[in-house]
């Protein structure tokens, strides 16, 4: 007896395994998605610049990479798409900048293989009109080459928009269910997942750094991939003040970039310093923030160690990395029929929404029907953000639920209401609160505001404060009571 | 004849004293100290080193109630002395001042609320 | 529409700082006083203060915080300033204009004059560069103290502390006494970072192995903190020294490394920083570069001992009052500036006409030093550290000594 039966089954709860449950769910077809974490988006979703590029610096606009097409398709979905889920997209622009006549140059040949495939609107911009634009700008560069359609996403709050949209139209999503093992049964695949067994006839493997892994209990292991682990840090809002645009340099030896990029809501991002790394250690190291501040003084020269708020290791998920930037791997396994792995590497967000239409596509070639739903619904209402709102409609939200008026989370001004709500979404750990609210990530990094969330998290959920977790089965934030080690009989 | 070491903390200085001690415990030597308000401290922190025991119990239905001792108890007594307030459970109302435990561990200080603890709503 | 309300002095934070700026107001003649508090009761943080040592100038008795707070509170209410809970400033404006928020709806307060009095956060682990992974059990101190004592609940049983601050060393103590283990306590510079009175009674009574000179290299654990590395470091540079690693398993990391005076809403009313304080640059009455705005406190400085928070924001609260009143303070500006050996000096400036107390700390440990302010006072001492503040009085006849428009304030050895 199968715990679930359905027709897809998607492993990997990110923002590509969410984009194809949505896409998915415009027609009817029985859709479940599993992934392991305790809440969508926790894997390398959640860590990394959140920039939504058109692929100009890692894949140089060569149509002939396969990931080119699927970021270049994107393109023009991202917007629209952020629109109808109700989640951030903000419009920034990105400065390339140029400090002698051999990046003049390289970047010549790239404005020029931009035109080729369509894109037109780069331009080089002088020096006044560039310090002009971002006044705070290290001035030792020449110029700059500008793209003004560059945006920055809430990946995250994407990836939770997608599967509640998804959900609303029939998907089911399963948190915290693993997969431990498929066997192929003739026209279907037996999936032993920690919930149980899982029956489906098609598998969509988007299981981000456990996309080989997945693909390997069936010998669907057409593919090596090579962990790269990238570090980025993050600044506090006061220095979101001084840039306006993303900025990017030329970085000065592999395996770095040199980018500092303002988010959504107002914390600049910068990094990204990488190194092959063991999957699964997500540590950084002093040398990376070390370099990683280095590269960004210069660009923003008078940036204090002391304004970064929070450092994080992402994992990018190359494959043949010793030959460069290469393909991607959005195709059905070569061995296995009905199995479709999906693990873009980089630039997985930007390149979501065109990847999870090509899914479709495949999996259509791979025999699936699609007969449209006439039900679905593309729109899906985010709850509400207090501090975004007009005071008349603080006032308005705070007389229909006054613990909109009890703010909990000082530097990201949030509310117990809206943690409240996330928690009715689906957070069930101080790290689901977190990345639905921002509670926690501001400069304080939840000094104020954790034993505020830990008590309504026990409340919300009917646990006792010492089961809250941070991040799910294992990370427990407070471990005894007071008293509890002296009552003891050993004591 | 044995060596007792105290910091003196009666300014930023902290001079570490030195007291020379006989078979009964009586002073006999006094070196390192820099001022005399700082020999008193040392001699009596010596003799009868006290301090003030501050902890919280749990209060029934939920949360906590700080407490002291009203007086400094002997330093040696501090880990015992928690342990004996750890069964404690306290019901509210409690008035700033309210004896929790009396004579703790026959020290004579009593245990004292430090906060007011409203009647449960 | 929000609420709007009209008020003489508006109070933001009703800490140790807040309360006393308040009742001061009041007391100086302040018709309506309004303290603005995000927590449910007035204190601030002198509820998770369960330990004593407040209060022995101000009051010449030994109280916990929680007294402490109580006397405050009593005379607060006594006095009939009115007082707003659970409301949060959003905003304040150079116009000394406040946004506030509860669960009452919004509010908006004209205040003739405003005291800041918002107090500190604490620096936190990415400031300081911990590398590592990022599992739950690391919390700054103060965090951790109001969990134990407000909450009623441990971090953990086997802790580390990084810093030897005076919150990091209550924290020791109290989870000592609450039994669990503190294996270490790890501190960057040779000597301890607090006051000599928490070493003595919250290291040394327990036996607590005190690291000097080391710092903490990395965390480990995924889920959950597992270990710590932590390496000695060198004298000059501060950085960890290769080859001198070890690692303590534990479960817990505290960080005290450090307050950062919250000057958040300062900002956005446009009042100018001293980046050597992290708070307003302000005159003898504490008042801002912004007329009408005053600061006392750990916003404006970070103090260590609470009567001195309490001392301080009267002088705030008094001047707030005189300004509501329309009182106008003569006196030309003179600059009161950091020399030598001296970290900071509160107020920045004076107009020299009333006696006036210098706040300052100095930037590194020394013995048998000299104190000196301009041509004017002098004083030797036996021992400077930066963890303790001095206090400079000037009396007026002091103060008319002074030629020109600046006071240099400076150690010399």
């Amino acid at each position: 007896m199968a715990w679930l039966e359905t027709e897809v089954l998607i492993v990997g709860g990110g923002v590509l395994g969410t984009a194809v449950a949505r896409e998915l769910s415009r027609y009817r077809v029985d859709v479940a998605l599993v992934e392991k974490e305790v809440d969508f988006g926790w894997g390398s979703t959640k860590a990394n610049m959140c920039i939504v590029c058109q692929g100009a610096d890692a894949l140089e606009f060569r149509p002939e990479y396969r990931r080119s097409r699927l970021v270049w398709d994107s393109v023009p979905l991202m917007e629209p798409l952020c629109r109808e889920l109700d989640v951030p997209f903000r419009r920034i622009g990105e400065l390339t900048l140029i400090r002698n006549s051999e990046e003049m140059a390289k970047y010549q040949k790239l404005k020029g293989r931009a035109e080729k495939v369509g894109f037109d609107r780069l331009r080089f911009i002088g020096r006044d009109e560039l310090f002009e634009m971002e006044p705070h700008l290290n001035r030792n560069v020449v110029g700059a080459l500008y793209n003004p359609d560059i945006a920055v996403v809430d990946p995250v709050r994407l990836a939770i928009a997608l599967a509640e949209n998804a959900r609303e139209n029939g998907v089911k999503t399963f948190l915290e269910t693993e997969v431990e093992g498929i066997t192929s049964k003739g026209e279907e695949f037996e999936v032993q997942t920690t919930q149980g067994l899982v029956k489906s006839r098609f598998i969509v493997n988007a299981a981000g750094l456990q996309v080989d892994r997945v693909a390997r209990f069936l010998g669907a292991d057409d593919f090596v991939l090579y962990p790269v682990k990238g570090y980025i840090g993050v600044l506090d809002k006061n220095v979101g003040e001084l840039v306006r645009h993303e900025i990017h340099m030329r970085p000065e030896a592999p395996g770095q970039m040199n980018i500092l990029c303002p988010s959504v809501y107002g914390n600049p991002f910068f990094g990204i310093v990488m190194c092959l790394a063991r999957k699964g250690d997500n540590s950084i190291t002093r040398r990376m923030m070390d370099i990683a501040l280095v590269n960004l003084r210069k660009i923003l020269p008078e940036v204090s160690e002391r304004e970064v708020i929070h450092s994080f290791a992402g994992f990018m998920m190359f494959r043949n990395w010793e030959l460069g930037w290469h393909e991607c791997v959005v195709q059905p396994s070569r061995k296995v029929p009905r199995f479709i792995n999906v693990c873009i590497g980089y630039p997985g967000v930007s390149a979501a929404p065109a990847t999870a239409k090509e899914v479709v596509r495949l999996l259509e070639q791979e025999g699936l029907k699609l007969e449209e739903n006439p039900h679905f619904n593309p729109s899906r209402k985010a709850p509400p953000v207090f501090s975004e709102l007009p005071e008349s409609e603080q006032e308005e939200l705070i007389r229909k639920e006054p613990r909109y008026g009890h703010v909990i989370c000082r530097c990201e001004t949030v509310t117990e209401a809206e943690v409240i709500e996330a928690i009715r979404r689906g957070a069930t750990t101080l790290d689901g609160v977190k990345f639905r609210t921002r509670a926690g990530m501001g400069r304080c990094q939840g000094g104020y505001c954790t034993p505020r969330v830990v008590k309504i998290l026990a409340r919300e959920l009917g646990i006792s404060e010492k089961e809250v977790t941070k991040k799910g089965k294992g990370s427990p934030v407070l471990l005894y009571r007071s008293k509890e080690l002296l009552s003891g009989a050993d004591t | 004849m044995k060596e007792e070491r105290i910091i003196c903390i009666g300014c930023p200085m902290g001079c570490r004293v030195t007291l020379e001690v006989d078979e009964r415990g009586e002073v006999v030597g006094f070196k390192g100290n820099r001022c005399k308000e700082g020999k008193e401290y040392v001699l009596e922190e010596y003799r009868n080193p006290v301090r003030v025991l501050t902890t919280t119990l749990p209060v029934e239905g939920g949360g906590t109630l700080p407490v002291r001792t009203d007086r400094p108890i002997p330093k040696g007594k501090m880990r015992e002395g928690v342990r004996a307030l750890a069964k404690l459970r306290v019901r509210p109302p409690v008035s700033l001042g309210d004896v929790i435990l009396e004579d703790l561990l026959g020290t004579g200080a009593n245990v004292v609320a430090t906060a007011a603890l409203r009647e449960r709503r | 529409m929000a609420q709007t309300l009209e008020v003489d002095v508006a109070v933001i934070g009703a800490g140790p700082a807040g309360m006393a700026a308040a009742a001061r107001a009041k007391e100086a003649g302040a018709s309506r006083v309004l303290l603005i508090e995000r927590q449910e009761q007035l204190g601030g943080l002198l509820h998770q203060c369960i330990h004593n040592g407040f209060g022995l100038f101000y009051f010449g008795e030994d109280l916990t915080g929680p007294e402490y707070a109580h006397r405050f509170a009593e005379r607060v209410m006594d006095l009939g300033v009115e007082v707003m809970l659970e409301t949060m400033v959003t905003r304040l404006s150079p116009e000394r204009e406040i946004t506030a928020v509860s669960k009452e709806g919004v509010f908006r307060i004209r205040a003739k004059s405003v005291v800041l009095a918002m107090g500190c956060r604490e620096r936190t682990r990415d400031q300081v560069q911990i590398p590592g992974s990022r599992p739950a059990g690391i919390f700054t101190a103060g965090t951790a103290q109001r969990m134990v004592n407000v909450e009623g609940l441990l971090p953990g049983r086997r802790i580390v502390i990084l810093g030897s601050g005076d919150v990091g060393m209550i924290m020791a103590r109290r989870l000592l006494l609450e039994g669990a283990e503190v294996l270490a306590v790890v501190e960057i510079l040779p000597y301890v970072g607090g006051l000599i009175r928490n070493e003595v009674q919250c290291l040394h009574d327990f036996q607590v192995p005190l690291f000097l000179e080391h710092t903490v290299t990395k965390v480990h654990g995924e889920r959950r903190v597992e270990a710590v590395t932590i390496a000695r470091v060198d004298r000059s540079t501060r950085e960890p020294l290769p080859g001198t690693e070890r690692t303590i398993e534990c479960d817990t990391l505290l960080l005290s490394v450090g307050l950062i005076p919250e000057n958040e809403l300062s900002r956005m009313a446009g009042v100018l920083l001293d980046p050597l304080t992290g708070g307003a640059v302000v005159d003898e009455s504490r008042q801002s570069s912004v007329p009408g705005i005053f600061a006392g406190g750990n916003v404006l400085h970070v103090h260590d001992l609470v009567d001195n928070v309490s001392s301080e924001a009267e002088i705030a609260g008094e001047g707030a009052a005189r300004f509501a009143q329309g009182i106008e303070e003569g006196g030309e500006g003179i600059a009161i500036r950091p020399g030598e050996g001296i970290r900071y000096v509160v107020p920045q400036r004076i107009r020299g006409r009333q006696p006036v107390t210098l706040y300052l700390r100095v930037k590194d440990m020394a013995e048998g030093v000299r104190v000196r302010v301009g041509d004017i006072w002098e004083r030797k001492f036996r021992v400077v550290k930066p963890s303790e503040m001095l206090k400079v009085e000037l009396s007026t006849d002091e103060l008319s000594r002074i030629e020109g428009r600046e006071l240099l304030v400076e150690l010399e050895r």
